[in-house]
């Protein structure tokens, strides 16, 4: 706001100017002051505020309408919605700070995991509610990592990770969904020679080669293999008992034959295309998860797709479907109002509270007994969270200072698998050898 | 004692009033003090938010502070391994692979559009302006643009030519060079700006003379334009090789440092590795060792440099 002399302006309006931007500085601060103080300390009318920290930009209406009908049955708990970008990063801030939410939902990542491995989440071993959950969806979550024999994590809903495919396409072709890894090769044989392209190749987005290498790495790392490669640490190479070169060979050769059957110019088509293209109806198959299919139904609400898991194996029961838990439910081990904060979650589990939200999020409910939404791409998948036939991603187990979605998207372009698998062995025990544990004191 | 301290005082105070005198004479010279108090905020917010940080994660590129959380000191271990890693030598390799390409090619546009835009062209104003717009945008929002043109337009218009067909920024070994065009393209205005002033800074007087002496217009240029600009080329070649070697907003708009890790700058391991990949110390002292590069990079052309520089 330096003055000008030779500026044409009249000085009587900038000063007029600079008062308007001044009382709009101040109502913005005024504004700003009444959220803040609204955010501070519980109510003066003898509620109890719960600060509730919210991780999915996409439910932020559907936690409002349970907030609502919560409050309105419970008249003594005011539950504040703080809905946050990059969840990850903020929750870590406000731990250091020890300023830990009521209660807390995260996406279950290897970050949730190695939160909860450092001891900052309730235990939750000896509530009613973990009672209610399928026990394969506590079990991905404490495959991420839990502090020693305790449950810090209540898994609310699951994606499931597997092919998409348009039912329309398979009903006219005859073609079954595929049940083991020879059949699915077979499917895709009839599908070109009938001129379809099977697959949708979107690797534009380097991310987009992870969902099937997700789900074809289950396969091998089945047991305890990442236990296993933990142990080694840096010792891991072509020579150790474990290593990705020793057991994902088979997977990665697996990957790289279905991207063998997409799309011409396959490398330069990003995820939004693909969904597209799946939606028109130009390919079979999406190498995609449960996620996919909102975007597939915006640009075309009539499709019938269905979901099923990669079928890697020969014989069809020892089929895996791979699921993330893709909102945790949890709270902080030690909070001022714990007892209001489980009364909330266990709301938010109660049948008819949870379906809802499922249903709205396209999302697999992990309450036992729960209706489904009956689309049908939740339907299909169904069956595999009723028997519990599900496993967890294995990329949240792999450090995320390994650029792997980067190293997958150079295989399937260079077809190189061995030196792929030797990238990331290399970069594990990398990883593992500067990784420097705090000894305390 | 006594004696002796009294002598000393005497003798100590005769000196200082002596050399108090010759101070004196020194602050006479010196400015008024309310320039010192243009000059103490500056250095007081530099120290505050520049020289304080770079000493903070000096001291944490010597733990293992994962950014949250409890911490030990480790000396050395993280420099150590930081020259174990190959993905860290390789982005390196990028960083400077990029940076010469892009600095040579910079600096021989930007002189060559500068040139023009100093010469009697029409609407001569209007030209220096539209070469200037580039600066003007930000970098994020010209990359989504650029991203859209090779990833979109680019195949279609120039589908005979493999490399553009099958989208170039997918190419591990060809996707650096798409990245050079839009930092060329977006540093040429500033190089430009720095040309142009150089430039009119030479007397017209010399080229009137030359030109009567019969020197051509390339003769003119050797002889008389270059070496007369040269203090502008090295402080232009200086600036554009550091920015280069820090190259990222261009890398983020357009690659993400894919595919694979081909167009893996060293600023970009470090601000992914440190965030989101949770090695904040470890990729602090890579962030330490870049500092010394760079530091010892431009000074070393520097001296090149300007020791070739003209003399006027």
């Amino acid at each position: 706001m330096t003055f000008h002399p030779t500026r044409s302006q009249p000085p009587r309006r900038r000063r007029a100017r600079r008062r308007t931007a001044l009382a709009a500085a101040s109502v913005a601060v005024a504004v700003a002051g009444l959220v803040l103080s609204g955010c501070a300390g519980s109510g003066g009318d003898g509620r109890v505020k719960l600060d509730f920290f919210q991780f999915k930009g996409e439910a932020l209406e559907d936690f409002d309408r349970i907030i609502a009908d919560f409050e309105a049955e419970n008249p003594d708990i005011d539950v504040v919605q703080n809905q946050v970008a990059d969840a990850d990063t903020l929750i870590r801030t406000l731990l250091v700070k020890d300023r830990t939410p009521d209660v807390i939902t995260l996406n279950a990542n290897g970050n949730f995991g190695r939160l909860a491995q450092a001891g900052v989440f309730y235990d939750f071993s000896d509530e009613p509610v973990l009672d209610t959950i399928n026990p394969a969806v506590q079990e991905i979550l404490a495959d991420l990592g839990t502090y020693p024999d305790e449950v810090n994590g209540l898994g609310y809903v699951n994606n499931a990770n597997g092919i998409i495919y348009n039912e329309d396409i398979f009903e006219e072709q005859g073609l079954e969904v595929p049940e083991t890894w020879d059949e699915l090769i077979e499917v895709c044989e009839k599908l070109e020679a009938a001129g379809i392209t099977p697959f949708y190749g979107t690797l534009a987005d380097s991310w987009t080669g992870l969902p099937s290498f997700n789900a074809l790495g289950a396969y091998p790392a089945q047991g305890d293999f990442f236990d296993r490669m933990r142990e080694q640490g840096a010792d891991t190479g072509p020579d150790s008992a474990v290593s990705f070169s020793k057991d994902f060979a088979e997977a990665m050769d697996q990957q790289y034959e279905l991207f063998s059957y997409t799309q011409d110019g396959y490398r330069g088509k990003t995820y939004d295309d693909g969904n597209a293209a799946f939606a028109n109806g130009e390919v079979a198959m999406l190498m995609q998860g449960i996620w996919a299919v909102s975007p597939i139904k915006a640009v075309n609400p009539d499709i019938r797709a269905g979901i099923f898991p990669y079928p890697a194996t020969d014989d069809p029961d020892d089929r895996l479907l791979v699921s993330g838990v893709d909102v945790v439910v949890t709270m902080g081990k030690h909070g001022p109002h714990q007892e209001e904060a489980l009364r909330f979650i266990e709301y938010l589990f109660q049948k008819d509270v949870i379906e809802e939200f499922a249903a709205s999020q396209n999302m697999v409910p992990s309450v036992e007994g729960a209706e489904l939404s009956d689309d049908p791409a939740i339907q299909s998948v169904a069956p595999w969270f009723d028997e519990g036939r599900i496993t967890g991603f294995i990329d949240h187990q792999i450090p995320p200072s390994i650029p792997l979605a980067a190293i997958d998207q150079e295989f399937l372009f260079t077809g190189d698998a061995d030196a792929a698998l030797a990238t990331l062995d290399r970069e594990w025990s990398k990883v593992a050898a500067r990784t420097i544990p705090v000894t305390g004191e | 004692m006594t004696t002796l301290t009294q002598a000393v005082r005497t003798s100590s105070t005769g000196g200082t009033k002596r050399r108090r005198a010759a101070r004196v004479r020194v602050e006479a010279r010196r400015a008024p003090s309310a320039y010192y108090w243009m000059v103490w905020p500056a250095v007081i917010a530099f120290a505050a938010f520049h020289t304080l940080p770079v000493l903070i994660g000096v001291f944490f590129s010597f733990t293992n502070y994962a950014g949250y959380g409890a911490w030990n000191f480790v000396g050395f271990a993280n420099y150590v391994n930081l020259f174990r890693d190959d993905r860290v030598l390789a982005a390196y390799g990028f960083s400077f692979l990029f940076a010469i390409v892009a600095t040579i090619l910079t600096n021989v546009l930007s002189l060559a559009i500068a040139l023009g835009l100093n010469a009697k062209i029409r609407a001569r104003n209007f030209w220096r302006g539209v070469y200037f717009v580039p600066y003007v945008l930000a970098i994020l929002v010209i990359g989504y643009v650029f991203q859209f043109f090779f990833s979109n337009s680019l195949p279609k218009i120039l589908s005979g030519i493999p490399i553009f067909r099958d989208n170039i920024l997918t190419n591990p070994d060809w996707a650096w060079t798409a990245i050079v065009g839009l930092a060329v393209w977006q540093a040429c205005a500033f190089s430009i700006i720095i040309y142009l002033s150089g430039l009119q800074t030479i007397p017209a007087e010399l080229y009137e003379a030359a030109s009567l002496d019969g020197a051509r217009a390339g003769r003119q240029f050797w002889s008389i334009t270059f070496p007369l600009i040269s203090a502008f080329f090295t402080i232009n070649i200086v600036l554009s090789l550091k920015g280069f070697l820090q190259v990222f907003d261009p890398i983020v708009a357009l690659t993400n440092g894919g595919p694979g890790t081909s167009t893996e700058s060293v600023t970009l391991l470090i601000f992914r590795g440190g965030f989101s990949g949770g090695e904040f110390a470890y990729q602090t002292a890579n962030a330490v060792v870049f500092f010394i590069v760079i530091t010892v990079v431009s000074l070393f052309q520097f001296r090149v440099l300007q020791r070739r520089e003209a003399d006027f």
